[in-house]
């Protein structure tokens, strides 16, 4: 499992942020577009790409796209 | 995993009810700009819900859609053998709300009462279960209502619950017929992860006190702040269990009975949420526009979603034609419980709003 490609996964969720924005470090949810709606969107596609299903413990206990991505890669 | 089949049994008929009483999301409170609002309503598909008010049960709106169900097919009163409800919110904790619509309808002493006490994924469950007892052909006609007056337990200040839900009760008539179609039923239980669904108080094991009937009224009256209130809806936990295990239940189904998915004219699934129908229309590779939804007008009904949506969006064309269904319930159990059915021809009055 690729970080950069968790990164660019992930980013493609949003609409309205810009890509720059997302870094390995970035606190997802301090961003602007980041909903309750937006959590569900990233369970999706992590069940999508990933076939790992996340958990609401998962999303409240990760503050980075790094974070998640350990989850992730921990569950492969 | 809890595979079954029912022959002789027919779906004659379907109908529902709603109060006339609707809240619209664009205008709920809590939304601090339009966007937000707009964005919350294209995402879970809601724009509006109908809210009983408190001078109705869920056993009114029981009575109202089963006396148009039983009008409309000509059925005599006294041929109904068994009177199934399945509710949540029955009128009184000690006595099923089966007596209750059975006094309301006039219905005779021969017919047998039963209840089950089932939220989202009752109407397949106790589908499963009617159909079972009338397959011997002694029990012959059954009416199964199912709804609740769900809203009433929970929190208006809460962002998260609020939007979805809606209420409606709906009645299935259901005929013992020789040779008709098979049903295929599947269901499933993961109780270790259900309990974030439970009202913790004022049943057997937590029996209200006075400080937390008190936290229970003021958390009903929206007086708590977030922070106050300790039974939330996990709406993730909840999404990732419907996307994960609705299409596998579905996939299971159509293998154990060799059901081909492409020759289904509607899979009607609970309605939890657009964004959940959408995952889960995406993992069984299938058009959306076989996936009916009635979240639009009504939100999240419960146990009353899949017979509601059969009859406010495909009504007119189940009342003259033959159609297969999948339908699936989820979420309270955590459970589900996922069918096969066909239909001809049968009774679907328009939605009684009262």
């Amino acid at each position: 499992m690729d970080i950069n490609e968790f990164i660019e996964k992930f980013a493609e969720i949003f609409e309205d942020t810009d890509r720059a924005e997302f870094q390995a470090d970035t606190k997802f949810k301090e961003l602007d577009e980041w909903s309750s709606i937006m959590a569900l969107n990233v369970i999706a596609m992590v069940d999508d790409e990933y076939d790992v299903l996340l958990k609401g413990d998962d999303i409240r206990g990760s503050e980075t796209i790094t974070q998640l991505f350990e989850i992730v890669k921990s569950r492969k | 995993m809890a595979f079954f089949k029912v022959g002789n049994v027919a779906v004659k008929g379907i109908s529902a009810c709603v109060s006339k009483n609707t809240e619209e999301n664009l205008s709920l409170p809590f939304y601090s700009s339009l966007e937000e609002a707009q964005k919350m309503i294209f995402a879970t598909g809601i724009q509006r819900r109908h809210i009983t008010p408190k001078n109705l049960t869920a056993s009114d709106l029981g009575f109202k859609a089963s006396e148009k169900l039983l009008d409309s097919l000509g059925w005599e009163k006294s041929s109904v053998d068994l009177l199934a409800v399945c509710t949540q919110n029955p009128d009184y904790i000690n006595h099923p709300d089966s007596f209750v619509i059975h006094d309301k309808l006039g219905l005779g002493e021969n017919t047998m009462c039963l209840d089950f006490f089932h939220g989202c994924p009752g109407w397949v469950t106790s589908l499963s279960s009617v159909c079972s007892m009338i397959q011997g052909g002694m029990i012959r006609r059954a009416v199964l209502i199912a709804g609740d007056t769900v809203t009433r337990d929970n929190d208006p200040s809460n962002k998260e619950t609020r939007p979805l839900f809606g209420e409606a009760v709906t009645a299935t008539a259901l005929e013992f017929q020789e040779n008709a179609p098979e049903m295929f039923f599947n269901s499933g239980t993961l109780s270790s992860e259900g309990k974030a669904l439970i009202l913790k108080n004022g049943g057997y094991k937590n029996p209200y006190n006075f400080e937390t009937l008190k936290y229970d009224l003021d958390r009903k009256a929206g007086k708590l702040s977030a922070s106050e209130v300790d039974d939330k809806m996990d709406s993730m936990d909840v999404f990732s269990f419907a996307i994960s295990k609705v299409p596998k239940a579905v996939k299971k189904l159509c293998a154990e009975f060799a059901v081909n998915i492409e020759n289904i004219d509607f899979f009607t699934f609970h309605q939890a949420n657009k964004l959940i129908l959408e995952n889960i229309a995406k993992r069984l590779k299938i058009c959306i526009d076989r996936v009916p939804m009635s979240l639009k007008n009504y939100g999240n009904t419960t146990s009353a979603s899949i017979p509601l949506t059969l009859v406010s969006e495909c009504g007119k064309i189940l009342s003259n034609s033959h159609k297969r269904h999948i339908v699936c319930g989820f979420g309270t159990g955590l459970s589900w419980g996922a069918a096969y059915f066909e239909t001809e021809n049968i009774v679907c009055p328009d939605v009684v709003e009262i």
